[in-house]
């Protein structure tokens, strides 16, 4: 019984030393945004929200948030309503090159993001279609679309395609089919899906900075042209508020799905 | 035998009525299903019975409209439907896997075929309710389709295809998915809501109890064609063709030689049994006939001195409980027949005891000529009765 006690007192030990060595960096940036001195350094002098008070009066940084939010709601929205067709298309049917879209499909995971960057500068300057909205979605599209395909293609495999048909036979015509039915199935995917190209898109950098400019400064941007010049906590303060953000949509939708979960089988 | 007839003529009375209905999948070898005809009586249950990928799916959809057939037309009522999408068919479909909708629950699932033809909402929850204890579920309208048992599932099923009152009813392998001791009660369950409601069914299986025990008539296919249609007596005990004998119960099959036409009968000489006479396919004398014996109609009884009948040695005995499932080589390099007696008063032999076989006299069966590979028309076609 000792011995037992022992391996499990072990097991807790590296586990705790395994997260805190993963999560350490977010704890110092936790632990900084609330320093009150100007300058961004480890450990903090003093204990404050001035840090916080600096983000919200920043201008760039509002304006910054204010670009993601948009581009990433949209590029979210697209995204699925692009990505839902496509999972469709490769698990449903059985046509040439099949393999050959999913693997282009999915390619841009596979490429860096400063190649996809550059290339997307290359294609969109001459249009022009950099430092738009709509050159900002389209190249947050490319990384995000694939995610959206995958997680709604896991949903339709694991759905049975013969409930389609089920409905088809019951008097459901094709459009009709898809809203009552197919919808419903996929609904899991396409909403996980969703709230990662959102997260994606809001977070993406590289791509960002080669196609934005200085009419859309999305959020990390505007963070990484802040800090070339300044360096205090408000970076920091920014950061945590951002780690929030993620963490509440992230268990709220998690939460949301959840209940259903629980409902369908209890 | 007057009913093995399978061809339904165009115009006869049949609710449901294939001709010609076939069905190639492009880049395949060969077709998988090759020209069906087939009528079905109103109110009547036909069983489509075929070993796997015999065609016998492949042809039940496309009396749903969910394959579309590359010939041949799909009729009801005398309505060529062929072309109707498969929403406007009216057909009520029971799918091998029910193929509920899992986010709705019992009731909502039964009630889906009635929001869609726009029923109003006190009629609607009527119909629901009626099929609810038409299936016996009344109790569990509620539950969600995860919380059901797959008996449960399959009563849902059937209710969700009947709430609508198609026109005919199609099931899929509808017992395959139920362990032994559901799938009888099912079947009985089955048996008795088509009688209740009296819709005209076809069902797919490839289980050949299923289809003598539950079916009206029964249509053997095997490679995308139809052997035989007939009831399941006719099918079991005057099948038309080998691959109909064999296929449904067991058989032992001997080519012999045929003689002389008797009447009904055939004289066929069996190598190493002797001459039988035997009833069923005719076959010109002198060329080769296949004849049916079902191991349960051959009797054995201890080789004595002296009697003239075959004799054989027991190669195996295998005991089954109910019966012992006997190897008998016939004379010395004869043919190796299935025997099959029942357990009980009656004696039983080992390996290398010396039996006689003995059957009576309706107990073979002419099933056809070898080289005859036609269709079964080659066994009397005779015209499916108008009623």
């Amino acid at each position: 019984m000792n011995a037992r006690r022992l391996t499990s007192t072990v097991w807790a030990v590296v586990l705790t030393v395994l997260y805190l060595f993963l999560l350490a960096p977010i704890l110092i940036v936790l632990v900084e945004s609330f320093d009150t001195s100007s300058y961004l350094r480890f450990p903090p002098e003093g204990f404050g929200l001035d840090a916080y008070r600096q983000v919200f009066a920043n201008e760039a940084f509002r304006e910054g948030f204010r670009v993601s939010g948009i581009t990433a709601a949209a590029t979210a929205l697209l995204a699925v309503v692009t990505g839902v067709p496509a999972a469709l298309a490769l698990t449903r049917l059985r046509f040439r090159g099949r393999a050959a879209i999913e693997a282009a499909f999915l390619s841009p995971l596979l490429v860096p993001h400063i190649v996809l960057g550059l290339a997307l500068l290359l294609i969109l300057a001459p249009i022009p279609l950099t430092d738009t909205y709509v050159g900002l979605i389209l190249a947050h599209l490319g990384v995000t679309v694939p995610y959206v395909v995958r997680t709604v293609s896991a949903s339709l495999v694991s759905a049975d395609p013969r409930a389609e048909e089920a409905a088809r036979t019951l008097g459901a015509s094709g459009l009709m089919t898809f809203w009552r039915i197919t919808l419903p199935a996929i609904r899991p995917g396409l909403l996980s899906g969703g709230i990662i190209a959102f997260l994606l898109s809001f977070d993406e950098t590289v791509i960002s900075l080669f196609v934005s400019g200085q009419h859309t400064v999305p959020l990390p941007v505007a963070v990484l042209q802040y800090v070339e010049y300044r360096s205090d906590p408000s970076v920091a303060s920014l950061s945590v508020l951002l780690v929030l953000l993620s963490v509440v949509v992230v268990v709220l939708v998690e939460r949301g799905l959840g209940l259903r979960r629980t409902l369908r089988s209890g | 035998m007057g009913d093995t007839a399978r061809r339904a003529p165009a115009g006869t009375a049949g609710h449901l009525v294939l001709d010609g209905l076939a069905k190639t999948y492009p880049g395949k070898d060969g077709a998988a299903v090759r020209g069906i005809d087939l009528a079905v009586e109103r109110g009547s249950m036909l069983a489509v019975l075929g070993p796997s990928g015999c065609g016998k799916s492949t042809t039940l959809r496309m009396i749903a409209g969910l394959v579309p057939p590359t010939a041949g037309t799909v009729r009801v009522d005398g309505r060529d439907i062929t072309d109707s999408p498969v929403h406007r068919r009216d057909m009520g479909v029971v799918f091998q896997s029910y193929a509920l909708f899992p986010h709705l629950d019992v009731a909502r699932n039964i009630a889906f075929g009635l929001e869609m033809r726009k029923v109003p909402k006190t009629e609607l929850k009527r119909r629901v309710d009626d099929a609810l204890s038409l299936v016996r579920l009344g109790h569990l309208a509620g539950r969600r389709i995860a919380q059901l048992s797959g008996g449960q599932q399959q009563r849902v099923a059937l209710a969700r295809a009947l709430v609508v009152e198609p026109a005919v009813l199609l099931l899929d392998e509808p017992l395959s998915n139920l362990d032994a001791r559901l799938r009888s009660a099912m079947r009985d369950e089955i048996c008795r809501i088509q009688r209740e409601t009296g819709v005209t069914t076809v069902f797919v299986t490839h289980d050949q109890q299923e289809a003598l025990s539950m079916a009206d008539r029964v249509a053997v296919m095997n490679h995308g064609r139809i052997e035989q249609v007939g009831t399941p007596e006719d099918i079991y005990e005057r099948p038309a063709r080998p691959f109909v004998a064999e296929f449904v119960g067991r058989a032992n099959l001997l080519d012999g030689t045929a003689g002389d036409p008797d009447g009904e009968r055939t004289s066929v000489e069996l190598p190493g049994l002797g001459t039988v006479s035997a009833a069923g396919a005719r076959v010109a004398r002198g060329r080769t006939a296949v004849v049916m014996l079902r191991p349960h109609r051959i009797a054995l009884t201890a080789a004595a001195p002296g009697t003239g009948g075959a004799r054989g040695t027991v190669l195996s005995a295998g005991y089954a409980g109910e019966t012992v499932a006997y190897r008998v080589r016939v004379g010395d390099t004869g043919p190796v027949l299935d025997v099959e007696r029942p357990t009980g008063a009656q004696r039983s032999f080992g390996p290398g005891a010396e039996v006689e076989l003995s059957w009576d006299p309706e107990a073979p069966r002419l099933v056809a000529a070898v080289e005859d590979s036609e269709p079964a028309e080659a066994a009397e076609p005779v015209r499916e009765s108008l009623s």
